[in-house]
C-alpha cells in the first residue's frame, strides 16, 4: 500500500466503559486507543490476557459499542453490517453448532454471507481442501479435536473470500504443529493479497508472521510501528566477538566506538552501532585482535512488551494504582 | 434479507429437530394423547367427550410448555456459547437474527403441533368421531398462541437468563389465561385504581383465552368468523409488537 492510501482498519480515540449496574463504578477497559492497520499486511496485536484486546475487536466487529472514539474497516463504520461480506472474523476459542457437519457449518456461515448458491459447493469444498479438513468434512463438529475447531473456524471466517480477516488469538491452545499450521495459514491469507488483523500474546509467533504490530497494556497503546522497528529498537546495533585482545586494547575500543563491552571467557564481545562495526573492526585488527564473529542484533519482542508492562506498572504506582474511572 | 433470515430460521429448525429435550416432551404429548383414548374407554359416560378434552387440553399444554422451554434459550444460548460472535460478524443484522432465530422455532413448533394433531385426529376418528371445522379453528388458533408464547420467551431471551426468562415468560401465560377475569375483578370490585390497574394488565398481557375455542371444538358449538379473524390479527399485532422491543433491547446489548 502508498503511504496515502487510507488504511483498511482505523480506530481513533476509543474509550469503553463497562457499567456493572447496582450503582458499582463504571469499569475503563480502553483508554482513548488509535492505531490504524495497512492494506495487505499482518498486524499483529499483541498485549496480556486482560489487556483490553478482545474488547477491541469486539468493537471492531460490532458486538459491543464504544463509549467514545470511532472505529472503522473499509472506509465504513463498524455499526453497519452490509461491508462485512468483505470481513471475515475468528474469535478466540471459537464455538459452533456442534450438531452440525465440518460441511453443513461451513454451507451455513457461506449463505449468511451472501455466497451464491451456484458456487456454494465448490467454496465449501475448496475451503475444507484448504484447511486440510476434508476427510472430517461429514463428521459432527462435536467430534473434532481443538485444532480442527480452529481451521474450521479460519475457513467459516474466509469461506465468503474476505478481503480483511481479524483473527483472535488464533494460536491458543494449539500444539507447535498445530501452531505452525496456523502461522502458514495466515502467511498463505498475506500472499494472496488479504489483510489480516492477528490478535495475539505469543510473542514468538508475531515476530514470525507480522508486519507491523501495535503494544496494548491495560487498555493503553503502548507501541505502534513494524515490527522489524521493535526488533531493532531504534538505531541498529551488532554484536561484535573478539579473540586475542589486550585488556587495554579493548577499553580503548570501547572508549572510542562507543561501544558496550563484557568477557565472554577468554574472549571479548562489543555492542556497537551497525555504522561503527567497520572502523571498530580496522582498529581492533590492527591491534592484534582475531576476528570471531560478527551478528546483528535483534532484542527480543518479549523484552519489549515485558518493558512496555513494567513501565505501566511503574506509571500507575505513581499515579496511585488503578486508572482514573 | 430473505435468505438470511431463512437461512437462520433453518438452522433453528434443525437444532430444534436434534435436540433431545424436544422429543422428550413431544414422546409425553403423544403419550397423554394415547392416554385420553385409555380414559374414554374406562368412562362409563361421554367418552367422547372426555376424549376430546384430554386430547386437545394435552396439544395445546405440551405445545406451549415446549414453546417456553426452547424459546427462553432461543437467544441467551447464542450469546451464552458465544456462537453469535461469528454470525453477527456476517453481513447479517442483529433484528434479522432475532427474526430468523423466532421465525425457525415457530415454524418447528407448528410441524410438531401439526404431527401431534394428525395422531389426535387419527385416535378420534378409531372411536368414530371426525373433526369439523370447529376443531380445525381451534388448531387454527392455537397455532397463533405459539407464535405470540414464541414471541414472549423470545424477548425475555434477548436480554436474561433461562431460569428467569422461563419464570418470566410462564408467568406471562398464565397470567395472559386469566386477564379477562383479571378485569372483570377489577371492574366489579368498585374502587378506581385497581379497575385501572386491571384494565391496564389486561390490555398489555397478551389476552391468550381469546385463542382458546378447545370447549367449542370439544362441544360441536358454533364458531363465528370473528372468533376466528380477529383473535389472529390481534395475535400478529402483538407479535409484532413483542419482537420490536426484543429486537430494540438486542440491538443495544453488549456482547461482553
Amino acid at each position: 500500500m502508498s503511504a496515502g492510501a487510507p488504511p483498511i482498519v482505523r480506530i481513533q480515540g476509543i474509550v469503553k466503559d463497562f457499567h456493572p449496574g447496582l450503582g458499582l463504578r463504571r469499569r475503563r477497559v480502553l483508554h482513548g486507543i488509535s492505531f490504524s492497520v495497512r492494506e495487505g499486511e499482518i498486524f499483529g496485536f499483541v498485549g496480556p490476557n486482560g489487556a483490553g484486546k478482545t474488547t477491541t475487536l469486539k468493537i471492531l466487529m460490532g458486538l459491543i459499542r464504544p463509549s467514545q472514539g470511532a472505529a472503522s474497516i473499509l472506509g465504513h463504520d463498524v455499526g453497519e453490517t452490509s461491508f462485512r461480506r468483505h470481513v471475515g472474523f475468528l474469535p478466540e476459542n471459537p464455538y459452533f453448532y456442534d450438531f452440525l457437519t465440518g460441511r453443513e457449518i461451513l454451507r451455513f456461515y457461506a449463505r449468511l454471507s451472501g455466497v451464491p448458491r451456484s458456487r456454494l459447493g465448490s467454496r465449501v469444498d475448496a475451503l475444507l481442501a484448504w484447511v486440510g479438513l476434508t476427510p472430517a468434512a461429514d463428521a459432527h463438529l462435536r467430534t473434532y479435536s481443538k485444532g480442527m475447531l480452529q481451521r474450521i473456524g479460519i475457513a467459516q471466517a474466509l469461506v465468503h473470500d474476505p478481503s480483511v480477516v481479524f483473527l483472535d488469538e488464533p494460536m491458543s491452545g494449539l500444539d507447535p504443529i498445530g501452531r505452525k499450521e496456523v502461522r502458514d495459514l495466515i502467511l498463505r491469507l498475506r500472499s494472496e493479497g488479504k489483510t489480516v488483523f492477528m490478535s495475539t500474546h505469543i510473542l514468538s509467533d508475531v515476530e514470525m508472521v507480522c508486519d507491523r504490530v501495535a503494544i496494548i497494556v491495560r487498555g493503553r497503546i503502548r507501541f505502534e510501528g513494524a515490527t522489524h522497528e521493535f526488533l531493532t529498537g531504534g538505531e541498529p546495533e551488532a554484536d561484535v566477538v573478539l579473540a586475542r585482545l589486550s585488556p587495554e586494547a579493548a577499553a580503548s575500543l570501547e572508549e572510542e566506538f562507543r561501544a558496550r563491552l563484557r568477557g565472554v571467557d577468554e574472549r571479548i564481545e562489543l555492542r556497537v552501532a551497525e555504522k561503527l562495526v567497520n572502523p571498530m573492526l580496522h582498529a581492533a585488527i590492527a591491534a592484534g585482535a582475531e576476528v570471531v564473529s560478527v551478528t546483528p542484533h535483534r532484542m527480543s519482542l518479549e523484552s519489549i512488551f515485558l518493558s512496555a508492562v513494567e513501565e505501566d506498572r511503574a506509571r500507575s504506582k505513581g499515579a496511585g494504582g488503578e486508572d482514573p474511572t | 434479507m430473505i435468505t438470511r433470515v431463512f437461512t437462520i430460521a433453518w438452522n433453528t429448525g434443525r437444532e430444534a429437530v436434534r435436540s433431545k429435550l424436544l422429543y422428550t416432551l413431544f414422546f409425553f404429548a403423544l403419550v397423554l394423547i394415547f392416554a385420553s383414548l385409555i380414559l374414554a374407554n374406562i368412562s362409563y359416560v361421554e367418552r367422547n367427550r372426555i376424549l376430546q378434552d384430554i386430547g386437545l387440553a394435552s396439544i395445546r399444554f405440551f405445545s406451549v410448555a415446549i414453546s417456553i422451554f426452547v424459546g427462553v434459550g432461543l437467544i441467551h444460548k447464542e450469546v451464552e456459547r458465544r456462537t453469535v460472535y461469528t454470525i453477527l460478524s456476517k453481513p447479517l443484522s442483529r433484528g434479522e437474527f432475532l427474526l430468523g432465530k423466532y421465525l425457525g422455532l415457530v415454524g418447528t413448533l407448528w410441524l410438531q403441533a401439526a404431527i401431534m394433531i394428525a395422531v389426535f385426529a387419527a385416535i378420534s376418528l378409531l372411536r368414530g368421531v371426525a373433526l369439523d371445522a370447529g376443531h380445525a379453528a381451534a388448531f387454527g388458533l392455537l397455532a397463533v398462541e405459539l407464535a405470540v408464547v414464541v414471541a414472549i420467551a423470545t424477548f425475555f431471551s434477548a436480554f436474561t437468563t433461562p431460569l428467569l426468562a422461563s419464570l418470566f415468560a410462564g408467568g406471562v401465560w398464565i397470567a395472559g389465561n386469566l386477564t379477562r377475569n383479571l378485569r372483570d375483578i377489577g371492574a366489579d370490585s368498585g374502587v378506581e385504581i385497581v379497575q385501572q390497574v386491571t384494565a391496564l394488565l389486561h390490555r398489555v398481557l397478551p389476552d391468550l383465552a381469546s385463542f382458546n375455542l378447545s370447549i367449542e371444538a370439544a362441544h360441536g358449538l358454533p364458531v363465528a368468523a370473528s372468533d376466528l379473524w380477529l383473535p389472529a390479527l390481534y395475535g400478529a399485532a402483538y407479535v409484532t409488537i413483542v419482537l420490536v422491543c426484543a429486537v430494540t433491547i438486542f440491538e443495544r446489548r453488549d456482547f461482553k
